[in-house]
């Protein structure tokens, strides 16, 4: 009788485990694209969010207009939201791009509250959900049931998360992104033009808040609203993780969704949100480059 | 004589209503190593900003047929102009390898940037050694034979190198001063801008000295290096 009772302890902490983990690669997706805009433009984009909301929309308009499966519609989605990213960089943020923090919340916040209104105006207020016909498939792997498209959303946040890696790592441009980061000064001098390279950067941003959103589409319910929230969400993992790499971010991914997961079991849902930004203030204090960052 | 690269004529540069140079003249010929000497705040380094075109002025610029004065930094660099920046300006978080790959950015093809990556490799076998390494963690030295070698991937016409001496042990200044003349050979022009008068003019071929922003004497480093005013400015003799 003892023994089963800790089974079932053990199998409920892991399925725990496990739900948090998978969560927390699509948090991570979600994060990715504002810790590279930050990194880069030094901008704290608010409006991240949003653009993770239009992507859903994207998502859910593709699959119930044209009937186009999520994970398909997704490379579309982030298509559409790399242009929606590149022509408000190239059209709006590169007035302030580098230029002074303040600057760039109030910019960044009232893209946020028009993207936000016009999708209440567009797609009205109601929730939505991309909903397959195989949304409610699970599978058990070791007496822990693992549901498909939470599997899929997480296999497929953390394949774009290494594609990004290698991009930033192998290519020219991606190599040119990192160097303006570092030394714009030093990159111009070598031809690099800074605007370009600020579109780009932004663009790749939202393009995977594009995907993010398809994705937490299917896992979640969608309305207009949800962008304040997956923003701050992404905030607190980019610091978490630290803006240094890719890796940084995934590991603060990982760690929120599963500090989230054993919070909502072992305290109560209603401190999720205690928890999660309570821990963004423990980091500040104790390792303000991240978890994974320098510890001078 | 080898045919003129660089021509400077009654060039004046200010910031804003100071004026910083006035008319300066200057000329560099194909092939050689000139050296533009000066004390601190003499304006050397507004001189190269006006040359690289960050900085606008007054007067002519003309650079391999093309004239200047109405190009941006941009089309300057594309035309082969090629700077050093004092200080290094390295992307220290990046590996001595993609340094050197940002030094050709703008260049396409990968069988001549290879290429090129060979030559500087060959120049400084140092690099080839450390080019997994991040461009951070080298010494002074070594930062700076990246820099140069982040400029060659450019390869430039002229490679205008700002203070190279500074801050670096005299044995390794040496060592930088060789490879100057070693890159000559290879068909690139440089303008060496010192404070160190007398290490450039070691391998300069010739030499202006700039004070309070115009050129007090010119001539060849022999001529430069004799010259009394030159002993007592900077000898203090």
């Amino acid at each position: 009788m003892e023994q089963a009772l800790v089974v079932s302890t053990m199998q409920l902490l892991s399925q725990i485990l496990v739900n948090g983990v998978l969560l927390g690669g699509l948090y991570a997706l979600m994060a990715l694209g504002l810790a590279l805009v930050w990194g880069v433009l030094n901008i704290v984009n608010l409006a991240h969010g949003a653009l993770i909301m239009l992507g859903a929309y994207v998502g859910y308009y593709l699959f119930t207009l044209l009937n186009i499966d999520p994970f398909l519609a997704l490379p579309l989605s982030m298509a559409v939201l790399f242009c929606v990213g590149y022509l408000l960089q190239r059209g709006i943020l590169n007035l302030i791009a580098r230029a002074a923090m303040f600057n760039t919340l109030l910019i960044t916040f009232g893209i946020d509250v028009v993207l936000t209104q016009l999708a209440q105006i567009f797609f009205s207020a109601d929730f939505r959900t991309i909903n397959p016909s195989y949304a409610g498939s699970n599978f058990m792997v070791f007496g822990v049931t693992l549901p498909l498209v939470r599997v899929l959303a997480f296999v497929v946040a953390l394949a774009l998360t290494i594609a990004l890696w290698l991009f930033l790592l192998h290519t020219r441009l991606g190599r040119a992104i990192r160097a303006t980061a570092q030394n714009l000064g030093a990159a111009r001098l070598y031809g690099v033009e800074p605007k370009a390279i600020y579109a780009l950067t932004f663009g790749l941003g939202a393009a995977l808040a594009g995907g993010a959103g398809d994705l937490y589409g299917v896992v979640s319910q969608i309305n207009p609203y949800i962008g304040a929230t997956l923003t701050a969400k992404s905030f607190a993992i980019a610091i978490i993780g630290g803006l240094e790499s890719p890796l940084g971010v995934v590991v603060g991914g990982i760690f929120l969704g599963v500090v989230e997961s054993l919070t909502a079991l072992y305290i109560g849902p209603t401190f999720v949100d205690i928890a999660s930004f309570g821990i963004l203030v423990l980091v500040l204090i104790f390792r303000p480059n991240g978890l994974l960052g320098a510890t001078t | 004589m080898s045919e003129i690269l660089l021509n400077v004529q009654g060039l004046f540069v200010g910031y804003g209503e100071v004026p910083v140079l006035r008319d300066i003249h200057m000329d560099i010929r194909r092939g050689e190593i000139v050296a533009l000497v000066g004390s601190n705040g003499a304006g050397k380094t507004t001189l190269l900003r006006a040359l690289s075109r960050v900085l606008a002025g007054t007067g002519k610029i003309t650079f391999d047929g093309h004239d200047l004065t109405h190009l941006t930094p941009d089309q300057g660099f594309a035309l082969g102009l090629v700077q050093v920046p004092e200080g290094r300006q390295l992307f220290d978080q990046m590996t001595v390898f993609e340094n050197l790959m940002m030094g050709a950015f703008r260049r396409r093809s990968k069988g001549a940037i290879h290429a090129t990556l060979e030559s500087v490799y060959a120049l400084f076998p140092t690099l080839y050694e450390r080019r997994t390494q991040r461009a951070g963690s080298l010494s002074g030295g070594e930062q700076q034979m990246c820099a140069i070698g982040r400029g060659l991937m450019a390869t430039p016409k002229l490679l205008m190198v700002d203070e190279m001496s500074l801050g670096l042990a005299p044995v390794i200044i040496d060592q930088l001063l060789e490879v100057l003349s070693t890159i000559r050979k290879q068909d690139v022009t440089v303008l060496l801008v010192e404070q160190d008068v007398f290490a450039a003019l070691e391998v300069a071929d010739r030499g202006y000295v700039i004070e309070t922003g115009a050129v007090t004497q010119s001539g060849t480093a022999l001529e430069l290096t004799e010259s009394p005013e030159v002993k007592r400015a900077y000898l203090g003799i």
